[in-house]
Formats: structure tokens, sequence, C-alpha cells
């Protein structure tokens, strides 16, 4: 009752039709789900033609039932915003809260998560310019007389991307208010199982009951924070797209794809970048994949330390970052200085603050991540997670859109469909971009033996690089078969120019169980760099030369 | 010179032919003097050396007769030329682009003299590639025009030697059709295709006729590349065998280029003057039947038809042999490429079936399979074949159009899905141009019959679809199926 005092106090704003007395009165339950459902049901039915009608929205509260919604979504990324607009779509009543914490640095963002504010959009229109530039290199063999260097303004550049991801903070606004999706700009933690408290930049809090909690507030890139230095002089990748001023000669240290993406688009638009790599890049990655990626940038002008792990960072007189190292070989420390340290060490979930060990649910210790099952539920009743916080989820926008969207399906009865989380595609949008679906090759090599696979391979020359005489060493195709019977695919990497747009087609034949011979029997696009998918034949068996000669 | 040293090379080598041959043959002293090989193809394009190729790996003794560069259409005049300077145009496009993305390139100067020699290098190394390849299968090139003699057993004339096989292939591929002067006075002052790609400058101003692929491309080649280009087609819209959005999508974007479109027109004269050409156009006005307007665009460099393709047969003397054409001169071919005379087989363009290079050298493979390792079924389907237009923005299509679709299957058993949105490239640039994309699905599974797209990247992004499309996936594949983020065919997996 105290609980639900304090709500009235400070929940008026919020919903001035609400009459909060209505959940503690319902609490305990009396309605059985279905019920429940069926009343919804009967709610969306009936809206229309109740349309306008004064007092609709007290008799809907009313019998909303004893919460006061039926799905609270911490986490306002890319699934939380699916989850909770289709769950509304199918007439459950919804708030979403969202709340950024500052960086060390004091970056901060609006609605949207990750991949709208710190993660794939920007970094694609960044990778975009990178491009620009190689193009501008390209265009002088094209014809054009261009200068021979070609300044790049990082406050232009940066301004553009600001504004469109702005664009879209205000495009996911105006999609939940015209969902009727409550939005809160509070940072929620769970009370219990059906109470969520939200806390506003102020302090206030503000208490919500609903039926079922749904986590997905996704994570923040890690700080090495045993190094002196890292945290005061370094940045992550949440501020790099929000700079004033270009960060200048960069120090990148981890070779995840997050680093290899910043370090590309970095290198890209002229500036002096480094990688340092303490084991290996793309780790989970497809490795013979992963040092084509590399290569590629090594000669694309990015600098790479290898086996080196930063010891300490120091802020010179001067105003730069002194970075010292050691060599994990050698043993031997080495410094160098740098006008910016961007860590790219991993990422962490956010689940500290959720208040999760009160009530029980169950975390993997050593990630962080919330243990899920099939069905994204948690091992508390009601309290589902999924996207990026859940343990052994890719870390990816579109299974965390997808996942939300079937989980909101669910609890709203509509369908027992899972998410399948097999034949995911992704892309790395290194400067030579890399896609892939599937498995790897070791991971197939690991499951059937090397005796159980046939890999089909290609070396290739984009067109586009022919005039622009570019080197094309690295644009490799691999397909990964099972060896036997109708040699089904089970992977297949590409690394060249749109490799994202190529890659995307060749996943959905894989989720509808193509095997090699498909491949074969449909017709090439000439010229593009996709036809060399379906026109690979040389097998790695085989030693013979996989180069492609001629059309 | 050269031709002096390919003719002694080739002497050589007929005469090794000959010595073999004659061991293997020799009850028939008649024919000493041809040459006789396991398989003959008349043409060294795409599909004549695809099969010419795939023959000799498996052990037939094979000759290929080409009376100009081999690589035929698709490297000398076709594809490569062509979608190298569909780059360098894109590269063009990206001028604009360059401040938007914060770098300064203002005033870049083009040299079309530049990218044409860089391209002519290409090809000539392209063409160089290819007659390894052919040595290097220890294939005969036979080069010179080819006829077929009065012989009773099929035999071809080159350079006035006699070659013959129990199995010969004709790959002759098509040209450019041309209008004479009598149908269109001055028509012979204009180019095709062929000459495009001899230009030795960039015309100021151009005129391109006709509505078709071909036509697309040029005119939004040399409008990018900064000509002044007008487009002459004869209806309302352009691509008019495409799915009609795309058709019409096509039809705006030429005009967001800058592209002066001159609809229900065809060229009536052109002359010439000290200033360049003069086309005359007639514009006749659909409301009105009778009513014409007759119009003149002055000091065109470059004149450019794009009408249409014909089979190259003249010469070939294949009405005597027994092999049928069509009223427009195609070789006609059952499915398994065989023509109405038995031993004689046709693939590629020269059929006037799906012009397109990797089609060719597919029929060509599949034929070498059946003819010379037993595979009696090996035969190329021609179904769901996908096809990309190089326009600005590209076009990607595979399967039926919606049109097509309703006719073979009702219009209450197709849907129809589409989106159209500014791919995210676009999202700070301000050149704009939107990505349109529609699927064509047929039945209550809704299996997806058709797929069609313009936008940025839809070059790259149909290949993996049309595996799909042809392994019969439905709209419950697409959905079934993850997005890649952020990408433009993403769009085609969350549709709804």
């Amino acid at each position: 009752m105290k609980a639900s005092l304090r709500w009235l106090v400070t929940h008026v704003e919020v919903a001035p039709l609400g009459l909060p007395q209505w959940q503690t009165r319902f609490r305990g339950g009396h309605y059985t789900g279905s019920f429940h459902n069926n009343i919804m049901a009967a709610l969306c039915r009936g809206r229309h033609r109740w349309k306008g009608l004064k007092g609709l929205q007290v008799f809907t509260r009313n019998l909303a039932g004893r919460y006061d919604y039926d799905l609270v979504v911490i986490g306002g990324g890319s699934g939380g915003l699916a989850c909770s607009k289709e769950a509304a779509q199918l007439g459950q009543k919804v708030a979403v809260l969202d709340y950024v914490e500052p960086t060390a640095k004091g970056t901060k963002w609006a609605l949207g998560g990750t991949c709208v504010n710190v993660g794939c959009i920007p970094k694609k229109l960044m990778h975009q310019a990178a491009l620009l530039g190689t193009a501008i290199k390209d265009s002088k063999k094209y014809g054009w007389q261009m200068p021979e260097t070609v300044h790049h303004d990082w406050a232009t550049m940066a301004e553009a991307v600001q504004n469109h991801v702005r664009s879209l903070n205000w495009g996911h606004r105006v999609q939940l208010q015209d969902k009727k999706v409550k939005y809160l700009n509070l940072k929620g933690s769970l009370l219990d199982e059906h109470t969520v408290r939200g806390l506003s930049k102020a302090g206030k809090e503000t208490i919500l009951t609903t039926k079922n909690i749904v986590i997905a507030t996704g994570g923040r890139p890690k700080y090495p924070t045993q190094i002196p230095g890292a945290v005061e002089h370094g940045i992550t990748s949440d501020d790099i797209f929000w700079l004033k001023r270009a960060p200048g000669k960069t120090l990148v240290v981890g070779a995840s794809y997050v680093a290899l993406e910043c370090a590309g688009f970095l290198t890209g638009i002229g500036l002096d970048t480094t990688v340092m790599v303490r084991s290996v890049a793309l780790r989970g990655f497809d490795q013979q994949m992963a040092g084509l990626v590399t290569d590629y940038m090594v000669a694309y002008g990015t600098r790479f330390i290898w086996r080196s792990v930063p010891k300490r960072v120091d802020k010179l007189s001067s105003g730069t970052l002194q970075v010292t190292w050691s060599d994990t070989e050698t043993g031997r420390e080495h410094k160098d200085t740098y006008d910016s340290v961007l860590w790219a060490v991993g990422r962490a979930p956010e689940t500290k603050a959720l208040g999760l060990d009160k009530l029980g649910v169950q975390l993997n210790k050593q990630t962080g991540k919330i243990l899920v099952g099939p069905d994204e539920s948690t091992s508390v009743p009601n309290v589902y997670a999924f996207g990026d916080i859940s343990e052994g989820r890719p870390e990816l926008t579109p299974t965390a859109i997808k996942a939300g969207k079937l989980l909101a399906h669910r609890l709203a009865g509509h369908s027992a469909d899972l998410m399948n989380y097999d034949n995911v595609a992704t892309t790395v949008f290194t400067p030579l971009e890399y896609g892939c679906v599937g498995l790897s090759e070791e991971e197939a090599e690991r499951r059937l033996g090397k005796d159980g696979i046939e890999v089909f391979h290609a070396f290739y020359k984009p067109l586009e690089f022919t005039v622009a005489e570019r080197d094309a060493s690295q644009c490799y195709i691999k397909v990964i078969c099972e060896r036997g019977g109708h040699q089904k695919i089970l992977g297949l990497h590409f690394t060249g120019p749109n490799a994202g747009e190529v890659i995307q087609g060749f996943s959905m034949s894989l989720q509808c169980g193509a095997t090699y011979s498909h491949l074969l029997q449909t017709v090439g696009i000439h010229p593009t760099c996709a036809e060399e998918v379906v026109k690979i034949h040389i097998t790695k068996r085989s030693g013979l030369d996989p180069t492609v000669t001629g059309c | 010179m050269q031709l002096v040293k390919i003719r002694r090379l080739l002497h050589v080598s007929l005469q090794r032919h000959e010595l073999i041959r004659r061991g293997m043959a020799s009850d028939r002293a008649s024919t000493a003097e041809t040459t006789r090989f396991d398989f003959l193809v008349i043409g060294g394009g795409s599909g004549g050396l695809a099969g010419a190729r795939r023959a000799a790996e498996l052990g037939a003794n094979t000759a290929v007769i080409e009376s100009h560069k081999l690589g035929g259409t698709c490297v000398n005049v076709g594809c490569v030329p062509k979608k190298v300077m569909w780059n360098a145009a894109v590269h063009a496009e990206y001028l604009h682009d360059h401040s938007d993305y914060g770098f300064a390139t203002e005033n870049a100067q083009f040299s079309w003299e530049t990218l044409k020699a860089k391209r002519d290098a290409y090809v000539s190394h392209l063409n160089r590639i290819y007659r390894n390849n052919l040595d290097k299968a220890k294939i005969q090139t036979i080069q010179g025009y080819a006829r077929f003699t009065d012989d009773r057993e099929p035999t071809v004339e080159v350079n006035g030697k006699k070659v013959t096989a129990p199995h010969i292939l004709i790959a002759t591929g098509g040209q450019p059709s041309v209008l004479s002067d009598d149908e269109v006075p001055g028509a012979s002052l204009g180019i095709t295709s062929d000459g495009f790609f001899e230009l030795e400058t960039l015309p100021k101003r151009s005129v391109i006729v006709g509505a078709g692929y071909i036509a697309v491309e040029m005119a939004g080649i040399l409008a990018t590349l900064g000509s002044k280009t007008s487009l002459v087609i004869r209806q309302t819209g352009v691509l008019r065998n495409f799915d009609a959005f795309i058709s019409a999508n096509c039809t705006k974007e030429l005009q967001n280029n800058g592209i002066d479109l001159w609809k229900n027109s065809q060229v009536k004269s052109v002359s010439k003057t000290d200033k360049g050409l003069e086309v005359m156009i007639v514009t006749k006005d659909p409301e009105k039947k009778n009513d014409e307007k007759i119009s003149t665009i002055e000091e065109v460099e470059c004149l450019l038809w794009a009408i249409g393709r014909q089979p190259n047969t003249s010469g070939l003397n294949i009405g005597s042999m027994g092999v049928d054409t069509d009223e427009r001169g195609h070789i006609i071919v059952d499915e398994f490429q065989n023509t109405s005379r038995p031993g004689i087989y046709a693939v590629g363009d020269v059929c006037g079936q799906a012009l397109l290079t990797p089609v060719a050298i597919a029929a060509g493979r599949k034929l070498a399979h059946r003819l010379f390792e037993g595979k009696k079924d090996s035969k190329l389907d021609y179904s769901s074949i996908p096809t990309v237009v190089f326009s600005h923005p590209p076009i990607g299509t595979v399967g039926l159009t919606e049109e097509e679709a309703i006719n073979s299957n009702g219009k209450e058993n197709v849907k129809i899905y589409k989106t159209s949105f500014t791919p995210m490239y676009h999202a700070i640039t301000s050149r704009k141009s939107q990505c349109i994309m529609k699927l064509v699905c047929v039945g209550k599974e809704e299996k997806v019959v058709g797929l069609h797209m313009q936008g940025l990247g839809c070059d790259e992004m149909l290949q993996g679809f049309a595996v799909a499309i042809k392994m019969g996936a439905t709209k419950a594949d697409f959905d079934n199926t993850v997005a890649i983020h952020p990408t433009s065919s993403e769009e085609f997996v969350t549709m709804r």
C-alpha cells in the first residue's frame, strides 16, 4: 500500500487518469491469463468503435488488470523498442524505460540504444566516409584529377552523423507514441517480479506494476580499469562517434570487430591509426577470414602492434598521451605517443543496477549476463531477458529485434514461436568488408572432422579493383559444405566490397537448407562480386589454384 | 606481322592435327584436306569459350573459330567495359557526396582519355587471358570467318581451309541493330554501343535512342560523367518488359539524374552541320492521334542507337544447312541447345533467349557435359535467371513480374509486398536516391516467384536471393531469415 501511495504521488503526471488502488486490490491474482487476454482482445476489437469516447481510458485502465501494465520493458534499444511496440500492437499495455548513464568522458545520447547512437548506425556512416576516402584515391585512376592529399573535416562528418542519429532518436519517440507505448526516461530496476522502480535523473522515483518484465538493457564497452590512466585518458566506442574534433593519431586497443571497424574508418579518413592486439583478431570468427581482414587493413595503412598489452597511459604536458605497453613474447616494454586511446576490449552487460540479485535472477558469473531459456525466460517467473544482456546470444541488432518481436507475441499469447538463433548472418564493416553466415571452418571441422567437410574456395578480383589498380589478394570466398550426401552448406564466408549486401540473400538460402548444387544451379549475375559465390568450384582438398581468371 | 605469326602457328598446328587425325580416320581419305576435330565452336565469346574449354577438359579435341577478338561481346563491347564505365560514373556520383562526408574535392576535373586508356588496357589483358586459357587447354584457335560448306557432313570453311567435327556449336552472338538511311535519313551518322566504346572523348551533347537496358545504361553513364544527354523513347517509360514498378521508377530516376527524356518520340532524320549533328525528333501526343510535334536537337556530338540487338548469322550460310531460324534470324534450339540439324548446336545471344553472359556460359558447359561426358540430361534451366541493369542506381530482378504472375496464376492468387526507403548512405548526403523493393508471391504458401529492386547496392544484393528463389523460397523463408544490420538488403527479410 505504501508503494502504491508513493506511486500515486509520483505517477500523476504520467498517467493522470490512472486509478492506482486497483493494482493493489487485484494483486495476488484472481484473473487467469487467458481471461485477461480475452478482455484485452475485446478491448482491442472495440477500440475503433469507441474511439473518441470520453472516459475510455479510465475504463481501459480499470480492466487492464491488477497491474498498471501488461508489460514493462527496461531498455529502449533495438530489442526493447521492437518488443514494446510489437506488444502494444497486439493490444498489450506497455511501458518502456530508457536511461543512458553518461560515459566517463561525459558522452550521453537519447532513445534507441547502442545500435542507433553508438553502434551500427554511426559506425556504418563513418565506414561509408572511409570508403569514400578510398574512392577518391581510386577516382584518380578512373580519370579524375584530384589533389595529391585530400583534406577530411571530422566536424562536418560527425555533425552530419550526429544529426542523423538525432533524427532517429526522434523517430523512435514518435513511433512509441503512435503505437501507444508509454516512454519513460527513467533508470529501471526490479523490486519484485511484478514491480519496476524507475529513477529519474533528478532522483525522483516512480513505481510501476506489471504482469511481465522484459530486460533488454544491452551492454556497454569495458574499460581495463587495472591499467593506470585508462579511464582518465581513454575513450571507448561510446565516445568516438560524438567527438567534436578528430581524434588525431589514435591507438585502438583490442581486436574485436568493434576495434577493427573503428580503426578501419579512422584510417580511411586519413588518421594515423594503430591497433594493439593481445592475441588473435576477430575471435570467434573464421580465422582464415580474420587474417584476410587484418592483412587488408595493413595494406590499407592501419598499423598493427601484435602480441602486446598496454601497461599505462600518461598524459604529457603537451597534452598528448604516452602509452606504455609490453610485448608478451619478448617481455620488452615500448612507448609511443597518441592523441587518443580507444579501448575496444570487450563489452559488459548492464546488469549491475537492475537489482537482479535480490530477486534471484541467475547470471553467468563470468560474463555477468542473464541466463535465459529458449523462450528468453530467466530463472524468475514473469521476468524475461534478451539481446546483448542475455547469455549466449549473438550481440546483434537484428537478432534482438526479431527475438523481441517473437517474445512480444508469446507474452501476448498470440504465438508460441521461438527465436531461431541458427544461421544468423553478420557483416564486419572493416575497410574490406567481411560477411559470413553459418559455421567457421574451425567449427565445422570440430563438429564433423576434417574428412567430414568439403571447402570450396576462390580468390577473385572485383572489377572495381582492376582499373583502380587495387590489390585484391584478400578478396576471397569460402563455402563450407558437408562432404557426403547432398553437400549441405554449413558456412559461407565472403570478403570484398558490399559484403553486407552480398551475404543477406545467401543467408536466406542457407535458412532454406541450400546445398552446394543449389549454388551451381543458379545462374550468375555478370559482372558482380556476388556471382563468384555461385561460380565457386575449387576445393581446398584438391590443392588446385583457387584464383579466378577471366569471366 | 602479328597476323603472319598467327597464320604460321595455325598452319603448324593444323598440320599436327591432320597427322593425328589421319591415323585415326584413315578410311576417310577423301576428307584428308579437311581438318577434323571432336568439337568445333564457331564464336569465341562467353558461350563458345566456356563450351570449348569444358569439352577440352572432358577430353574432346576442340577448336574455336573467332573472327575478331577473343571474349566476344561481354569482354570487348559489353558487360566488362560497360561496368568499368559505370564504375567511373559511380565515382562521379560520389563527387557530389564527398563534401557531405567531410572530404574537400571541389573542382575535380575528369579525363575521359585516361579512363579509356585504362579500360582498353584491361580489356586487352582479358583478351590475352582468354588466349592463354585456350592454349593451356590445348584448344586450337582459328582466326577468321566461318562459313558452312555444301559438304554432305556439316563442315565449315575458314580462310580457305575446311574444318569439321561431329559436333559443331554456333555461338556467334549478336550485334546492335541499326537503321538504314532509307528508314531514317542520316541514321548512319549515329553510332551503337559498339561505337560507344571507341569514343575518344566525352561527348558534350548526346542523344540516345531506345528504351531497353542498353539505352538506359548508356544514357546513365554519359549523363553522370557530364555529357548533356537526351533519351528518346517511343512510349512513356523505359524497360517496358520489366516489372511496372521498376519501369516507372527507372524512368523517374533517369529524369532525376538530369537526363532529358523525350517520351512518345522517334528520330525522324539526322543531318550533319559544322557544329555537329542535328537530330530531328517527332513527338506524338498520345491523347490526340494526329497531333505531331517536330523538334530539333542541335550540336549533338554523339547519337547512339540502342534499339535492340540482332543475331550474327549472316555469312554463316546456315540457311542451306537446314538450321531453322525464327523471323528475326535467331537460331531455334530445343532445351538441349540442339538445332534442327543433328550435330549442330547453338548457345548464347544467337538464340535470342536471355541475352546474358552467364546464361551462355552455363548453356555451353551443360552442352559439353552432355556431348562429351554422356550426361544425357545435362541442360540449362532457363527459369529464374537473375539479371542486373547498371543504371543509376542499379536494378536487380529475378523471376516473374507482377503482371506475368497474375496472367499465369490469377489476380486472387498473387500477393505483392513492396517497400521503398532512403538507403543509409544517403542519410547524410544532399544527393538522394530511393531504394525500392518488391516481392511477387503466389498461392497460399506465398511462394516467391519474382523479386524486383532498384537502389544503391542492388547489383550485389540479388545473387543470394536468386539462389533461394531458385530453391522455391516462400515469403515465410524471407521472414525467418535474420537481417544484417545496417544494410539495404535486410529490408527484404523485414518486409511486412
